[in-house]
């Protein structure tokens, strides 16, 4: 990676990506060609409506799934040439996924489930840094309770604190105040602000305009293509 | 990621659902727990029958003349053997230590007041005793005199003495045998019993005075006799046979007619019976470590389908194919283990439940066993474990992630 090959804060750039999906005899076509730069520090809001192709966007983004075709490079790195392995060492370090569900494992406390990246990292001092992170999201007090004795709020912060345990370039969010009341919600993008005003590279997908005034940058998608950015 | 947070979240998700848990690991808890109990039992049997075996003397062997069946048999003449064939085995084979005749009466009758009795007799040499390892333990054995010149002396097994009442005291004392008056000069040392029968019901008397007393056993003799050597067996038996075929005027083309068996082919005899019930019981294990296997592979599949999106979650935090692998393949394998572990508690209880029977032999369950029944059941849960594994990793993680 050299630095000449990428502007030098260029964190994300998309070209012409496109994602088609088999649905029966037809194919769906989700992404119709997206070109998309963020750079490092960016707080960028993805908007659309229910089935614009912005949360398949944003688990390309994720390295969740892969473009049919287009090329993703993340921090310089053509990902396509990157192997399973190397995909998952990604996907556990550099990126941090905020889910609509959360996606907490049930059967443990917030503090283990705060540690499961780290545990795939193979990091030293997994309980220290968890600590940490559910700290830094306001969770200090709860670590040791299952998802099923939190509040939605406080589930979001300790997925949160899951996505950020690892100091990730991006932290990537799924509609995260969906699940929840607009006090919370209010108060989990309150929370994004906060990480965002630290330095945290941020790009969340919603469908809620108010959602998206908080950030700094609103790209809006419709049917596969991007309409606006601004 | 390391093997504990695996065995952890497995125990985790065994102890979150105990009744399929309990009902999967069934399988090989039973095969487990019949291997324990049958291979206990089996080399229980094996102990003690190879423990008589040696007991019953030491690099012995048995020479008596038998006419094989069949028409290989029609083709010999008179099959016999007397004394004339025990002093030229004695003299003409070196690999044997000492030779004595054997005169066998399995029922004479015994007297002794008003008592009767029907035991074997024995008609020996004094060199018997070292032969079958069973020296006199109280009084004398023969002495080369009483042999020579066929005196009505006889030394008792332990259960004669304590059928007839009698004790130690009986040295001196007088019995008939078949209606001849004897002397009882030694009481045998205690051997036990085996398999039900007293190894103790016996009389031995000078082969000299059984030919006296039953002629038509002269010329039906048999012998036992003692290698030099555990090493020297084999030769010892050759020696025998080459000797008494030359003797007994053999054709290259006819068969003995005389049987030689020595310790080593009882005791091998009886290793292959063992051998068999061992691999029996291997097949019965087998197949209930396949129900078994099946079992856990089952509840695996349906493990792995309703967490798939906890797999997709798990990749997206950074889990490679491997470690999702090695998770399924933890579960399954902790899973078996567990029913491994049962499955040894109640193979020793159950050996011990056998071993309470009055008629059975001691059973001890061997170290071996124990390790072969985690090993059976740890392969079981890996191989079994490994399809649902390999489906729960090759999963796309956002097809995971957005399972219902």
């Amino acid at each position: 990676m050299n630095a000449q090959a990428k502007a030098p804060d260029v964190l994300i750039r998309l070209e012409g990506i496109v994602k088609e999906y088999p649905m029966g005899a037809e194919t769906v076509r989700a992404l119709r060609g997206v070109n998309l730069a963020v750079r490092t520090n960016e707080f960028v809001a993805v908007m659309g409506s229910s089935g614009s192709g912005k949360s398949t966007l944003l688990n390309i983004l994720g390295l969740l799934d892969v473009p049919t075709a287009g090329q993703y490079w993340l921090e310089g790195r053509d990902v396509a040439r990157l192997s399973h392995a190397e995909l998952a060492r990604i996907r556990g370090c550099q990126i941090g996924f905020v889910f609509q569900t959360f996606e907490l494992l049930p059967r443990q406390t917030a503090l283990q489930n705060v540690q499961l990246p780290l545990v795939y990292s193979g990091t030293r001092g997994r309980r220290e840094k968890a600590k940490e992170a559910l700290c830094r999201v306001g969770l200090a007090d709860r670590m040791d309770h299952r998802p099923n004795q939190l509040s939605g709020g406080q589930r979001q912060r300790a997925a949160i604190a899951r996505a950020l345990v690892q100091q990730p370039s991006l932290l990537l969010a799924d509609e995260p105040t969906g699940n929840l009341d607009t006090q919370t919600g209010n108060e989990i993008m309150a929370l994004f602000v906060d990480l965002h005003r630290q330095g945290q590279t941020i790009l969340i997908v919603t469908h809620e305009p108010h959602v998206a005034r908080r950030c700094g940058r609103v790209v809006c998608i419709r049917d596969g293509q991007i309409e606006s950015d601004t | 990621m390391t093997i504990l947070p695996n065995v952890q979240n497995a125990v985790d998700q065994l102890r979150s659902h105990k009744m399929r848990s309990v009902l999967t690991i069934l399988g090989v808890v039973i095969a487990v727990t019949s291997t324990i109990t049958v291979v206990s039992v089996v080399q229980g049997f094996a102990t003690y029958v190879s423990k008589f075996l040696k007991g019953l003397g030491t690099n012995a062997m048995w020479v008596w003349p038998e006419r094989p069946p069949g028409e290989a048999g029609k083709t010999l003449g008179r099959v016999e053997l007397d004394l004339h064939d025990v002093a030229a085995v004695e003299s003409g084979c070196s690999a044997l230590r000492v030779v004595s005749p054997l005169v066998v009466r399995p029922s004479a009758t015994l007297r002794f007041g008003r008592d009767e009795l029907t035991v074997p007799v024995e008609g020996v040499s004094a060199e018997y005793h070292a032969i079958r390892n069973f020296p006199v333990e109280v009084g004398r054995p023969f002495a080369a005199v009483d042999v020579e010149q066929g005196h009505y002396v006889c030394v008792l097994g332990r259960e004669v003495l304590r059928k007839l009442n009698l004790d130690e005291g009986m040295v001196g004392g007088t019995l008939l045998v078949d209606g001849r008056r004897f002397r009882v000069i030694g009481v045998l040392e205690e051997k036990g019993s085996f398999l039900g029968n007293s190894l103790d019901n016996l009389v031995l008397i000078p082969y000299a005075t059984a030919l006296k007393m039953y002629p038509a056993s002269r010329r039906h003799l048999a012998m036992a006799a003692q290698a030099t050597s555990e090493k020297e067996v084999r030769e010892a038996r050759a020696q025998i046979v080459n000797l008494l075929r030359r003797r007994h005027g053999l054709n290259p083309y006819q068969p003995n007619d005389f049987q030689v068996q020595t310790q080593d082919e009882i005791l091998e005899a009886f290793h292959t019976m063992s051998l068999v019930a061992t691999v029996v019981l291997a097949g019965i294990v087998g197949i209930s470590l396949v129900v078994g296997g099946v079992g856990i592979m089952n509840v695996m599949l349906v493990s792995v389908t309703e967490r798939t999106r906890e797999i997709g979650l798990r990749m997206a935090v950074g889990a490679r194919r491997r470690d999702i692998l090695v998770q399924f393949l933890t579960e399954a394998t902790v899973l078996s283990l567990v029913g491994g572990g049962l499955g040894i508690g109640f193979g020793y209880g159950l050996s011990w439940l056998v071993s309470l029977h009055p008629k059975m032999v001691d059973i001890t369950v061997p170290g071996w066993v124990v390790i072969l029944g985690f090993g059976i059941s740890a392969a079981t849960g890996v191989i079994f474990g490994l399809i649902p594994a390999i489906k729960a990793a090759l999963l796309n993680p956002i097809d995971a992630l957005r399972h219902e």
